[in-house]
């Protein structure tokens, strides 16, 4: 038990804590960039001027340009042509070293070079805007800025479609090399440092883009966060039960060795000495079991879930993480188990040893209500048997209760985790935004180019914006929607049924309502990311959006606030894939919900491993406690057995009760899972929204799995029964 | 009186290691329908491993037991089961009452394997503990146990009572009066008793004692006029 506990602990909390030490230690290594700048006109002058920012510390130059590559296929590769190799550096696996004065070499891609067999040595070439190169490898390895990548041909990781290259820009086959992007390494936070970019730049740049924007690190860093959720509370819950019922373990342990105990006092052992062998015994069972466990968790279960993840996210190296948190929780184990053997020794310690030679008497049934009620009369014997069992048992009863209640409670909060995420993609990606291309526009994209692409596409144009919200001192960011008579994006209330938004109103996301504590009639001020302007307005109505918080307005009631209305996208019920100019990049509907599904498949691993653990827990409780209290009904069963009740019949009597015990385990269980599913869904950030729904689905599941358990539980105590020997078990007497 | 237990050649072997142990040496007796059987011997000498085996707890190393015309020695399992069901009615030194169960319920408990109907209230008054029906086993003096124990053996109209030292466990008073009850029973209701005991004045009682020692049979002795328990010498 102490082994389960602290190895599902120490092994979930060694991935997640793996996941993100895995991506500290490389990003250092590699020193990604803070920030990327990204502007035609990279000058010199331009390089001064955002060197001489008092939060830059370094900058450096590159030309990332989009290449195919000479294969069948025609797979995308990203050009990186460097200045210099200080800031996102190539982490090489194979060949030299990135050498800044080699022109002649390119070092590729790794898991690319891997799908098309290349290796160092040979040679490579690309073509871009008209332009080809051809190029020796030098080295394989990977890059920092394409921990994950997709390119456009496909929304998730294909190693044979695409990959990156980087080269000197002694590589660069024409003379003036047009850099486009600055590399840069800044002190203090990204907003501070982009309003610093903002007032002494005065804007002279297309975008920047800070680390929390840059899609490979934030993609990787939402995948942490996910796996954090669910491996934060539930190995927690799992500790805990593990440790509640090693102590139920221990204590009837100690309990059943009480005429051992007594005979070793009588025979005139001193306390201390017979103390100390009880309690060492436990100390080092549990010792073994933990450290067993805190070895073993941390070395078998990450690996599992990084061969996963190794598929969409590419690191050199993928290690298990470590936290004080693991030894303090072993640790923590350790002690209580100790206490609680010297607590159960020392009461049999104290009797004197003529008494504690003699079993303890047992406990007397009573009749209790239920007793004298008319119904009981047509109960059976094998009800009867078990009701007074059970509450002779109180505590072994409510141990077995908790144990199945704990494992119903992971179960249904791991696939509650699942219905949730099916059904925010549902709710995002069907009943709110309802079109089939979203065409995203460039920043400096013409109201004439727009005014095109909508008679072109037949679309409606959409303006989303990054926004800051302020309620006293509580300040979030989010996002404002700007609908003009849009009929492909729909607001939805909490039943995710359209509303509508007047011209007049402003309607606030509920979970922003939540986080800023405010409800409708209260005065929000907020204003758009890269303007000043500070709007104050009451918020007349709430909606619910699952991934997105912050604002609804209409054109009318911007423009009523005196804020420029500029669409940041143009969405079609037709399926586009010809590129318009002012067009950044097209979205179909499908590659949508496909990344969506690509996100949460590595998370259904983590569900199914932390489901399996569960029916083990629910095994292992049930198991135990019932060993511990088949050695106390033994006698019982074996006189059943010689009045000529059949095994199969006490069976029945044994699983009658652990189904007993399931039953209402599992019916405590389903809504406290629903709670834990609550607050999974309030850990997961600011921007999701969810009320926990367990599905009907979820539920059978559970209740399989768990009533599964119990007839597990239950076959294990057949052969028990069997073998059960009547003449000694009848001999065994007080 | 028809017989309706006989012992043919019964032999009993433990096996411990290399040495083999002789529980039983070539046994062989009969025991007549309404007989009250006494059997005696000192501590080891087999007789319990005889109670188990005419019981069905154990089965012999070979030879034959039959009982109302079955061959119990070739049972299976269950069919051993389903035996100590319907035929056997177990009386133990220490009770071995269900203490979850209160004294009507443990008469009326084998209403779930046999297809008798139990009037549990009137067999408990027929053992004078009808005013303790809804007591539990702990609620009980040690006689009065052992009563229910009777009462429990009994509802069920088995073809024989099989008990093992059932007054080891009281004082000489109370196991008087069990005894005595027995000793009724086999008397007025023709049912057949077999009492193991090391108690050798019982067997003034008894309408049958056998003597065994070492694993075989040192005699039989049947008495033509048995006295009452009640009559006897303590």
């Amino acid at each position: 038990m102490a082994f389960l506990g602290i190895y599902v602990f120490a092994g979930f909390g060694a991935e997640s804590f793996g996941f993100e030490q895995t991506a500290d230690q490389y990003y250092t290594e590699t020193n990604l960039a803070d920030g990327w700048i990204y502007t035609s006109n990279l000058d010199d002058d331009f390089v001064d001027k955002v060197n001489n920012l008092s939060l830059t510390k370094d900058s450096e130059r590159q030309l990332v340009v989009n290449s195919i590559a000479d294969f069948d296929n025609d797979p995308d590769i990203t050009l990186h042509f460097l200045e210099d190799d200080d800031i996102s550096k190539f982490y090489v696996m194979e060949g030299e070293n990135f050498n800044l004065s080699d022109g002649d070499g390119v070092w590729l891609d790794t898991r690319f070079a891997d799908s098309k067999n290349l290796t160092v040595g040979d040679n490579i070439t690309f073509e871009f805007e008209g332009i080809e190169v051809e190029k020796e490898i030098k080295g394989l390895g990977y890059s920092p800025e394409h921990v994950y990548q997709t390119s456009d041909s496909s929304m998730i990781p294909d190693y044979d479609k695409m990959g990156f290259a980087y080269m000197s820009y002694k590589a660069f086959p024409l003379d003036d090399l047009p850099y486009n992007v600055l590399l840069v390494k800044y002190d203090g936070n990204s907003s501070q440092y982009e309003k610093q970019l903002d007032d002494d730049l005065d804007r002279d740049y297309s975008s920047f883009q800070s680390r929390d924007q840059h899609p490979s690190f934030a993609e990787f860093r939402d995948e942490t966060e996910q796996h954090k959720m669910m491996t934060d509370v539930i190995p927690v819950i799992f500790i805990i039960i593990a440790m509640l019922t090693l102590l139920t373990t221990m204590t009837r342990i100690i309990d059943s060795q009480r005429t051992q105990l007594g005979v070793l006092k009588a025979l005139g052992f001193k306390n201390r000495t017979i103390m100390f062998h009880y309690i060492s015994y436990g100390f080092w069972m549990v010792l073994a079991g933990s450290i067993l466990g805190f070895i073993l968790g941390p070395l078998t279960l990450p690996p599992i879930m990084f061969d996963e993840m190794s598929m969409l996210y590419s690191f050199p190296e993928w290690i298990s993480g470590f936290d004080v948190s693991f030894v303090m929780v072993t640790a923590l184990m350790i002690i209580l188990s100790v206490v609680i053997s010297y607590l159960a020794c020392r009461k049999i310690v104290n009797e004197s040893p003529s008494t504690a030679i003699k079993p303890k008497i047992p406990k007397v049934s009573t009749t209790g209500l239920l007793d004298k009620l008319g119904i009981w009369e047509k109960f059976s014997f094998n009800v009867r048997w078990n009701y007074r069992d059970a509450k002779r048992n109180k505590f072994r009863a409510l141990m077995s209760i908790v144990g199945v209640l704990a494992c119903t409670m992971i179960i249904v909060a791991s696939f509650g985790c699942m219905d949730g995420f099916d059904e925010m993609k549902e709710w995002s990606y069907t009943d709110i935004n309802h079109y089939s291309s979203k065409l995203v526009l460039n920043d400096n994209a013409t109201t004439s180019q727009v005014d095109n692409i909508v008679d072109e596409v037949d679309g409606e144009r959409l303006m989303e914006s990054a926004i800051e919200i302020k309620v006293d001192d509580v300040k979030k960011s989010g996002v404002v929607t700007v609908l003009d008579d849009n009929e492909l994006y729909s607001p939805t209330d909490d039943d995710k049924n359209p509303i509508e938004i007047k011209d007049n109103e402003i309607s606030l996301s509920r979970k922003m309502a939540e986080l800023l504590n405010v409800k409708e009639g209260d005065t929000i001020k907020w204003h758009i990311m890269g303007s000043d302007k500070w709007v104050s307005t009451k918020v007349d109505r709430l909606h619910s959006d699952p991934t997105s918080q912050g604002i609804v307005v209409t054109k009318e009631k911007l423009e009523d606030l005196d804020l420029n209305y500029t669409p940041t996208s143009v969405i079609t019920s037709r399926e586009v894939n010809d590129n318009y100019t002012g067009v950044n990049t097209i979205f179909s509907m499908d590659s949508l919900t496909d990344s969506w599904d690509e996100m949460m498949e590595s998370s259904m691993s983590v569900i199914y491993m932390l489901a399996g653990f569960a029916a083990l827990l629910s095994v292992i409780v049930l198991y135990n406690l019932g060993l511990l209290s088949f050695t106390e009904i033994k006698r019982e069963f074996a006189t059943l057995k010689v009045l000529g009740f059949k095994s199969a019949y006490l069976r029945k009597l044994l699983l009658t009760q652990n189904l007993w015990f399931t039953t209402i385990g599992f019916i405590i269980g389903v809504p406290l899972g629903r709670e834990t599913l609550q607050y999974l869904w309030g850990t997961m950030g600011d921007s999701f929204y969810l009320n926990a729904t367990i599905s009907i689905k979820t539920l059978i599941i559970t209740f399989i799995i768990t009533y599964v358990a119990s007839v597990v539980v239950n076959l294990m105590f057949s052969g028990k029964l069997k073998k059960l020997d009547m003449v000694e078990s009848l001999k065994d007497n007080e | 009186m028809s017989t309706i237990i006989e012992f043919k050649n019964v032999n009993k072997e433990y096996k411990s290691g290399d040495h083999i142990l002789k529980a039983m040496d070539d046994v062989n007796f009969t025991i007549d329908e309404g007989e009250f059987v006494v059997i005696l011997g000192p501590s080891g000498a087999g007789k319990s491993t005889l109670l188990n085996l005419l019981g069905g707890l154990d089965t012999v190393s070979s030879g034959e037991i039959i009982v109302r015309g079955n061959h119990i020695e070739s049972f299976n399992d269950n069919q051993l089961t389903t035996y100590r069901a319907k035929n056997v009615g177990f009386i133990f030194q220490f009770y071995n009452l269900i203490p979850n169960l209160t004294a009507l319920e443990n008469v009326e408990l084998m209403k779930d394997i046999v297809d008798v109907n139990i009037n549990g209230l009137s067999v408990l008054d027929s053992v004078g503990l009808k005013d303790h029906a809804n007591q539990f086993p702990a609620q009980l003096s040690g006689g009065e146990q052992q009563r229910v124990s009777i009462a429990r053996a009994v509802a069920k109209q088995p073809t024989m009572l099989l008990c093992d030292e059932p007054t080891g466990a009281l004082d000489s008073k109370t196991g008087v009066l069990i005894l005595n009850l027995l000793q009724d029973m086999s008397n007025n209701q023709n049912t057949t008793v077999v009492i193991v005991t090391h108690n050798a004045i019982l067997a003034e009682a008894a309408d049958k004692v056998i003597r065994i020692k070492n694993g075989q049979i040192e005699s039989i002795v049947v008495n033509e006029n048995p006295k009452k328990v009640a009559d006897l010498e303590w």
